[in-house]
């Protein structure tokens, strides 16, 4: 009889699930990257449940392989973003073979882009162009930074660890309302250059892995979009069917 | 299903060029949209101009759309729409990629 009662509460549940998403599910759905922020501080109780989201991710072993770093002084967060420009400038100065007068520049390029496919993939190639300009902002305008880095000793994969943590601050933003951007680029001013590293006292284990803009948004920024399908391959029943 | 082929790994594809390195496209509803610009200001790629009270998107050699959405969801009107992903050809060619598709309960 109970399990009768059980098997019930449970088929009407799965029948809820049917017609609606959980909160969960739509603060995962609707999350989108922010990049206007209001200058309005965020309290800071709500930064410290953020950092808390990240403190019970899970991890390799359960290695906890982060340190957290919260920027709210805006001379650090000017001081890194100038630093994270002017890099781009040199960097955009010697690779971007688009302007006039240096497609010579191409193959070379090229050559580079097959050495560092990933730091020089055609997003951020670009996206290095527009913050050297000022077109793009690298924390754009947030009041509050998360910087992660990563304790290179961590079990396994210590960046994925370090994504998953930096993901469940994300979630936990967007569900009290704040907007928060993923931010690899600042990654400049912690690997090419000691000054940052130096000033906020970072070093060995802990190497930059990414990091966070978090603040109130201008206008309403989440909502759920049309987005690419991918292809999951099913096997169930000897058989493999694909979904899309 | 496209493959990344031995040929394609070969090939790094020439930025810029809307041949080898295609854009996304968003599609603006000129009867919602009420000429607010906010969608060309929260557009990460710079990819929307937005001139005379009107959006539209780049022509394609300058038009580096990633797709991402963030116009569509900003947009209080509700007048734009992710009409086509990227498609990046050689090493990066896009492969697995579907439909656009909203989140589908």
């Amino acid at each position: 009889m109970v399990e009768k009662t059980k098997g019930a509460a449970q088929a009407e549940a799965v029948e809820a699930l049917r017609q609606n998403w959980t909160e969960t599910e739509r603060v995962i759905l609707s999350r989108r990257s922010v990049r206007l922020y209001r200058k309005e501080q965020v309290p800071e109780f709500m930064v410290r449940r953020i950092l808390e989201a990240g403190r019970f991710a899970p991890s390799a072993g359960n290695s906890q392989p982060w340190k957290f770093v919260v920027l709210r002084d805006p001379e650090l967060i000017e001081g890194i973003t100038r630093t994270v420009v002017d890099i781009c400038k040199k960097m955009t100065g010697i690779i971007e073979y688009r302007r006039a007068g240096a497609s010579w520049r191409r193959p070379l390029v090229k050559g580079f882009i097959r050495l560092r496919p990933n730091e020089l993939h055609p997003t951020p190639f670009s996206a290095m162009g527009m913050i050297a300009d000022g077109r793009l902002g690298l924390w754009h305008g947030a009041p509050t930074v998360i910087l992660i880095f990563k304790d290179v000793r961590g079990v396994s994969n210590p960046d994925l660890d370090c994504g998953i943590a930096g993901q469940n601050m994300v979630l936990a933003a967007h569900s009290m309302g704040l907007g928060t951007c993923w931010v690899g680029f600042a990654k400049l001013a912690f690997e090419y250059t000691d000054q940052w590293k130096k000033r906020l006292g970072i070093e060995y284990p802990y190497r930059f892995a990414s990091s966070l803009s978090v603040g109130w948004p201008v206008g309403k920024p989440d909502g759920m979009v049309g987005r690419q399908t991918h292809p999951v391959d099913w096997y169930e029943n000897g058989q493999k069917k694909t979904l899309y | 299903m496209a493959r990344l082929g031995f040929r394609d790994r070969l090939r790094v594809p020439t930025y810029g060029d809307p041949e080898q390195i295609q854009p996304g496209e968003v599609a603006f509803d000129r009867d919602k949209c009420s000429g607010c610009g906010i969608c060309a200001q929260a557009c990460p790629a710079k990819a929307i101009l937005f001139e005379d009270k009107r959006p539209r998107l780049k022509p394609p050699s300058q038009n580096e759309c990633i797709a991402c959405g963030d116009c569509v969801a900003i947009c209080p009107e509700g007048a734009i729409r992710v009409v086509k992903g990227y498609h990046y050809t050689g090493f990066y060619k896009t492969i697995d990629h579907g439909d656009i598709q909203p989140p589908r309960l």
